[in-house]
């Protein structure tokens, strides 16, 4: 090969290099880190990047200098030499993508046998995943049931999840972790928030027509504001389980009901299921319907406390039943 | 000039033999036969049923059962009636009842006129046109529906389809490009291809392949009414147990993928026997053109993965119809149980999409740039690497399923592998081009945007192999986006490239160039402003398979609707210019492309039964630039004149 070849060869690669680097760069590709894990994920993202633009540079440098190089007239009846091939460069090319991935291979195992080992003692949540919404339960604080995953900062999360009908799956982007819940065994994700806020918490599994709504929040607490959190629920959750207390009904029904359903004095506009504004049936038959489920409606006794399904016949209906 | 390259392209030479008698025209084979049959064989399924669960009494109330009647009528009893119909079980039905034998008089070989694509047809050269025909018009089908797609994903909101509708238009739209374009496109320009690279008078068994073209309008039809039973909404992959939930219609589906790839191992298996036994003299393995091993190594993975997919949609139509339990974990079913039968076939499904395209690519690139391919027998190998690695990798699309932990990593280490084989295949690619004589035809064009398209989806496919990426980017956009990389960037991509290559081939006209670089250059542009975006969004937190999204989604979906809008509109220029150059086309000459393997000995398009004498093979398929090489040869100097030669 002529010098100058080498010469165009690598003035092209870097060109595209550049450019391809440029978009890596300037665009926003990765959404807010929040997890440790991200960490992780990030770095090997970067990496493979890293890697794929190297190959991309060296691909396109030869397609563009052989195109114009050695492109001939229409006419031109003639034909290139017989080079039928190279052993040497066939080695080269055989071992060099053998390297990158191999690098590739064991960062990636590395990271994810981090992703998978919680730091410490972690706060274990179990997640339940149904059409169309999704439950919190945390055993460790006395059961206490929330339908936004309320997580501490700096602390490893073990969540346990199941399914209750078909398949699910956990996504937080900011977290980066995802792990499908899934009907009749349990599986497990590791979570270590970093920044406290808000995040979407969304299933990335077709789920059935609600999938596109079966939306919550993921919220990070700082350590103080997780602990009053838990106590208020504990305390709060026993009193709505005794009868008594205040419930948000309009909360419940937002996060369990606004997939399917269209109210709106709460906001929602879900199409799945029929539109609760002009709501004719009496209150022992919505409540009958909210227990039992049917007509494609999930059953919620069980999901919901007594006091909760109460509230919400209340407020759906005007009626104490 | 011979009758055999004029008017009627692919017209018996021999005088045909009249039948010995002449059947009412409702009896005779044909299409009147196949619609009362149809009907027939409906009624007939229908009357199995009912009949059976009345003698069953009280268990089986109510003795005329819908659900059972279509499944068994209307699915599988009225395909039989309409195969037997249309006449693709005559000759074996026949033999079966031991009537006289009659003399094989070719009658159903060749084309006479147009009529004769629509009649059970066992030339193996009007099977190739029956396959790429119907299989673009289930493309158009399923672009139409994609596009439906991209009309409701313009805004956030839900805009025109509710989303039931919405569910099937992207589970239809899938299955449409997958089974009955991508797959069959690719058997189809094989079935053409092969036989006259092989140097063979047809494929192996010529009924078997006519039978195995009419499975396929069956599965399409069946995938098209599926949207008047609702129900095939699960994604293409339908995953139980929302599979089992969803309505009735999901049948449709199961149904559907058991006629297509009955089709597909029938055809699989017919190359496999035309490629071992069928090569002319002098056609050693070594000396078959890329192609042709492409194809070898493809039929391979059909025959072993594709009866794993009919298993996983008969459990599924099972758990439905017969209330097995196979997948439904109240009943003691395993859920992931369906993901690694499905992937099993799914994941060789995306090398036998890919493998035929390879081998397209490297007829095409060796041929413009009048050079011998690079590395030939490593790219071979490479092909049998990717057959053997790709049987060992179908679980890297269940690193979130919950399946066992320690599956992952080493599912993760042979996906990695893979990008070995396939790079070699692009850098071989490469090195043909350099030095060579290049000449940008539309097939060049077409095969050289596949190498780059493909590169980036093979990127993105190493990314994805990385467990802790794929983590988080599965099931959202960044797959749709690799998936269309390699799917419409890798395969559409080589079809296109193989069309406009071998069209002169096929129909004894030039298309028209002008036309086909400006189809290339709009649909490029077009194609990656379409999915580019998708592969950012995705990272951030778009999944897939949903009709409404955040706002901060909005802007780029709508660009990426207005691009698909105009990627849609690039193929309507490639439809008018096949239609128009087929019809008035100016005539091809025998060897447009100065190509050396054996089709482009031949006339254009090739005489009825290909060859006037078997052709011997001398030497390697893609010796360019070698004084007076040659890769076979036909009746001596004659061969080089290109002239078609009467039979004796």
């Amino acid at each position: 090969m002529r010098r100058g070849a080498i010469v165009a060869l690598i003035v092209i690669a870097l060109i595209v290099a550049a450019i391809t680097t440029g978009i890596a760069y300037f665009v926003d590709w990765l959404p807010e880190q929040a997890s440790e894990e991200r960490q992780g994920i990030d770095l090997l993202f970067w990496v493979t990047v890293a890697i794929c633009i190297f190959v991309f540079a060296v691909v396109a440098a030869v397609s563009i200098y052989a195109g114009v190089t050695f492109r001939v007239r229409p006419d031109d009846e003639s034909d290139g030499p017989p080079i039928h091939g190279h052993t040497g460069i066939e080695i080269v090319w055989t071992a060099v993508p053998t390297i990158l991935v191999t690098v590739i291979a064991v960062l990636s195992a590395v990271v994810l046998a981090q992703n998978d080992d919680p730091k410490g003692t972690p706060l274990r949540v179990d997640v339940l995943a149904q059409q169309y919404a999704w439950q919190f339960t945390y055993p460790e604080q006395g059961g206490i049931k929330a339908t936004n995953l309320y997580l501490p900062i700096d602390r490893s999360t073990k969540l346990i999840l199941n399914a209750r009908d078909v398949l699910h799956s956990f996504w937080v982007p900011e977290f980066g972790q995802k792990q499908d819940a899934v009907p009749g065994i349990v599986t497990t994700l590791v979570i270590t928030p970093t920044k406290t806020g808000e995040y979407r918490l969304i299933c990335t599994e077709l789920c059935g027509l609600g999938h596109a709504l079966m939306r919550t929040r993921a919220i990070v607490l700082s350590q103080a504001d997780f602990a009053a959190w838990t106590q208020k629920q504990a305390q709060g959750g026993g009193q709505a389980g005794g009868g008594g207390g205040e419930v948000d009904a309009k909360g419940i029904f937002t996060a369990n009901c606004a997939a399917c359903h269209t109210l709106t004095k709460a906001g929602t506009s879900g199409t799945v299921g029929p539109n609760l504004d002009g709501l004719s049936l009496g209150p022992a038959d919505v409540e009958e319907q909210i227990r039992k489920g049917g007509g494609g409606m999930p059953p919620f006794e069980g999901q919901l406390s007594d006091a909760e399904i109460k509230a919400l016949v209340q407020y759906l209906t005007g009626s104490n039943g | 000039m011979s009758e055999t390259t004029t008017a009627h392209p692919h017209a018996p030479q021999h005088e045909s033999h009249e039948p010995p008698r002449r059947r009412h025209w409702l009896l005779a084979a044909g299409w009147p036969r196949a619609f009362w049959m149809t009907g027939f064989f409906f009624l007939l399924g229908m009357g199995i049923v009912v009949g059976l669960r009345a003698l069953g009494g009280s268990g089986y109330d109510p003795a005329l059962d819908w659900e059972v009647v279509i499944v068994v009528g209307a699915l599988t009893m009225a395909p039989l009636g309409f195969l037997s119909g249309i006449g693709a079980f005559d000759y074996w039905v026949s033999y079966a009842l031991g009537r006289p034998t009659q003399p094989e008089d070719h009658s159903s070989h060749g084309a006479y006129s147009w009529k004769d694509y629509f009649r059970v047809n066992t030339d193996h050269k009007v099977i190739g046109i029956q396959y790429v025909t119907t299989t673009i018009f289930f493309f158009l089908a399923g672009g139409l529906l994609a596009l439906l797609v991209r009309a409701e994903l313009a805004r956030p909101e839900t805009n025109y389809v509710d989303t039931q509708t919405y569910n099937e238009l992207f589970t239809v739209h899938a299955s449409l490009m997958i089974f009955l374009f991508i797959i069959p496109a690719f058997a189809g320009l094989a079935n053409y291809v092969v036989p006259l690279m092989l140097g063979a008078p047809d494929m192996a068994f010529p009924r078997l392949n006519a039978l195995s073209f009419w499975l396929l309008p069956i599965a399409g039809i069946m995938l098209l009414s599926s949207f008047f039973f609702p129900g095939v909404g699960a994604g293409w992959t339908n995953y139980a147990p929302l599979s089992v939930d969803q309505p009735f219609g999901n049948v449709f589906f199961s149904m559907a993928v058991q006629w297509a790839g009955a089709s597909s191992i029938m055809t699989a298996l017919n190359f496999l026997v035309t490629i071992i036994t069928m090569r002319a003299p002098g056609m050693t393995f070594w000396r078959m053109p890329l192609l042709v091993w492409a194809n070898f190594t493809t039929s391979l993975l059909v025959v072993i993965a594709t009866p794993f997919i009919a298993a996983s949609q008969f459990f599924v139509m099972f758990d439905r119809v017969m209330h097995t339990n196979f997948f439904d974990p109240t009943g003691a079913g395993y859920v992931l149980g369906y993901q690694h039968i499905f992937w099993f076939y799914s994941h060789p499904a995306v090398y036998i999409m890919m493998l035929p395209g390879f081998g397209i690519v490297s007829e095409v690139i060796s041929t413009f740039s009048r050079k011998p391919i690079f590395g030939y027998r490593l790219m071979a190998l490479s092909l049998m690497a990717i057959l053997v690695l790709g049987f060992s990798v179908w679980a890297h699309h269940m690193f979130v399923s919950g399946m066992a932990p320690y599956l992952r990593v080493p599912m993760m280490v042979t996906t990695l592998l893979i990008a070995i084989p396939t790079g070699i295949k692009v850098f071989s690619w490469l090195a043909t081009l350099w030095e060579g004589k290049l000449h940008f035809s539309a097939p060049m064009l077409w095969a050289l945007g596949f190498v780059t398209m493909f590169v980036i989806g093979g990127l993105s496919g190493v990314m994805l192999g990385a467990v802790p990426i794929d983590i988080h980017v599965s099931d959202t956009y960044f797959i749709v986006a690799h998936i269309h990389y390699v799917l419409l960037g890798g395969s559409l991509f080589t079809i296109f490239a193989g069309i406009y290559y071998w069209f002169p081939k096929m129909t004894g006209r030039m298309y028209n160039e002008r036309l086909a670089k400006l189809h290339f250059w709009l649909t490029l542009v077009a194609f990656n402003a379409t999915f580019f975006p998708m592969h950012l969004i995705g990272i951030q937190g778009m999944p897939r398979r949903v009709a409404t999204y955040e706002p901060q989604f909005a802007d780029w979906n709508l660009f990426i609707s207005i691009s698909s809008f105009v990627l849609g509109a690039s193929f309507m220029i490639f439809v008018y210019n096949m239609i128009v150059s087929w019809k008035s086309g100016p005539p091809a000459p025998g060897n447009p492309w100065r190509g050396m393997t054996i089709e482009w000995l031949v006339s254009s398009p090739p005489p009825v039964f290909n060859f006037d004498e078997v052709p011997q093979v001398v030497g390697s398929p893609y010796e360019y630039g070698v004084k007076g090489a040659r890769h076979a040869i036909l009746n001596g100097d004659r061969a080089a004149g290109l002239e078609p030669v009467r039979a004796p």
